[in-house]
């Protein structure tokens, strides 16, 4: 059995080729869940959270808003709306796009369905800014 | 003589007018090519959810989600797509005239309008259609999170019912010289059935309606995004044909006037050669 698999990063906007890893993780609507190679085939919808990826001893994460994950035993393809590497993350927008959102909240005018959409972009930014933070420690 | 300095004015005004259109045929070929490459990026994207939406949709129960059931038509919702500048030649003359023959089908009065782009809100608002909705002056900074956005506001109003079915009408960026007119029956949504049908088994987590539920969505958002590139694309192909035309009639007019000025300027210095010769003429008759 091989001891890595093949994984591509699928956005709307790039395509990003990680090629051989040995070990993923990301983050379903039920929680974390961790990727060797040989999995069984599988479809996982992904909720915002981090991305973690493993080869030959090297860590990186990376920041997704969701999306879903298409598992094969060598191949693992992951199509999400959004992924930042943790060093390429812009803290100051995040931070920006969190005050944003704050500040709709507060304004307490606006309906149900609004408030759910400041929420999501305030998780979205908090997500963003504790990945940052991997690529500082 | 003024006739000739008029003419020397206007073939340096041409040419000033023939730099501006050079300069916007260059500009936009510049945004074309980003956006073609904007394109170019997002069709994996696209391609792997509607593959993945077309081997999952036969197996669900279309009536479990609002977004796929089929309901009876009434009232249609038209997403238009234009530009917010005009010289692109006839590039949102056909748009809006597809629109409105589209919107006559099923009545003026049971179609409401949402416009993106400047030019198609104007010529619907003046005309007294029911435009719910515009997005205008966002075109030059077009980014994803325009098609969230307008995917999300959309299919708002598509589930409080407001429409029974969602068209949108845009140019398809076919090649550089030509665009294609395409009516896109947006939502409930349909996905045409292929022949080849994926068979592996796959484990859902945590469910395949709920794969479903969250693909759908994500799958309207980057219809919309081709949309806004196709029709940015478009828009920036049609306006560098109308620039080129623009700069080579420049041309020739500053051809035409240059021929005309050499020939005042030839009639100018026959008539002075007259009057020294009549004059001289005159003069040596007079001393005889």
């Amino acid at each position: 059995m091989a001891n890595s698999f093949h994984l591509e990063i699928i956005t709307p906007t790039r395509v990003f080729d990680e090629g051989q890893v040995t070990y993923l993780r990301a983050p379903s609507t039920n929680g974390l869940f961790g990727v060797l190679p040989g999995h069984v085939d599988a479809m996982i919808a992904l909720d915002v959270g981090e991305i973690k990826i493993e080869r030959s001893g090297m860590v990186k994460y990376m920041a997704t808003s969701g999306g879903y994950a298409e598992i094969r035993a060598d191949h693992v393809q992951l199509l999400v709306e959004t992924a930042e590497a943790a060093e390429a993350i812009d803290v100051q927008r995040a931070q920006a796009a969190l005050e944003r959102a704050k500040q709709h909240l507060a304004d307490k005018t606006s309906e149900l369905e609004a408030e759910q959409q400041d929420l999501d972009a305030m998780e979205r930014a908090l997500n963003r800014m504790r990945i940052a933070e991997r690529s500082k420690s | 003589m003024a006739n000739l300095k008029h003419i020397r004015t206007r073939i340096a005004s041409i040419k000033n007018i023939q730099q501006v259109t050079k300069a916007m045929k260059m500009v936009a070929a510049a945004k074309l090519r980003r956006s073609q490459s904007n394109m170019e990026q997002a069709r994996p994207y696209a391609r792997r959810i509607n593959g993945v939406l077309k081997n999952l949709l036969p197996n669900i129960d279309r009536s479990l989600h609002p977004l796929l059931a089929v309901r009876g038509f009434k009232k249609t919702g038209f997403v238009i797509f234009t530009s917010d500048k005009g010289q692109c030649g006839s590039f949102n003359t056909n748009v809006i005239k597809f629109a409105e023959k589209a919107i006559h089908e099923v009545g003026k009065e049971n179609a409401e309008l949402i416009c993106i782009g400047k030019k198609g809100r104007d010529y619907f608002t003046k005309r007294d259609y029911e435009v719910v909705e515009s997005h205008t002056e966002f075109w030059n900074e077009l980014n994803f999170g325009h098609a969230v956005e307008f995917t999300a506001s959309i299919t708002r109003r598509y589930l409080v019912g407001e429409y029974d079915q969602i068209v949108v009408i845009f140019n398809e960026f076919k090649n550089v010289a030509s665009q294609r007119l395409v009516k896109f029956n947006y939502l409930p949504l349909v996905v045409e059935e292929d022949e080849e049908v994926d068979t592996t088994e796959y484990l859902f987590e945590p469910s395949k309606e709920a794969v479903v539920h969250s693909l759908v969505p994500r799958h309207l958002t980057v219809q919309m995004w081709r949309f806004l590139l196709e029709s940015w694309a478009a828009n920036m192909a049609a306006q560098m044909t109308a620039m080129d035309n623009a700069t080579t009639n420049a041309g020739e007019l500053i051809g035409r006037l240059e021929l005309e000025y050499n020939k005042a300027r030839q009639a100018a210095i026959t008539n002075e050669i007259l009057e020294i010769v009549s004059g001289a003429e005159a003069l040596m008759e007079s001393s005889k």
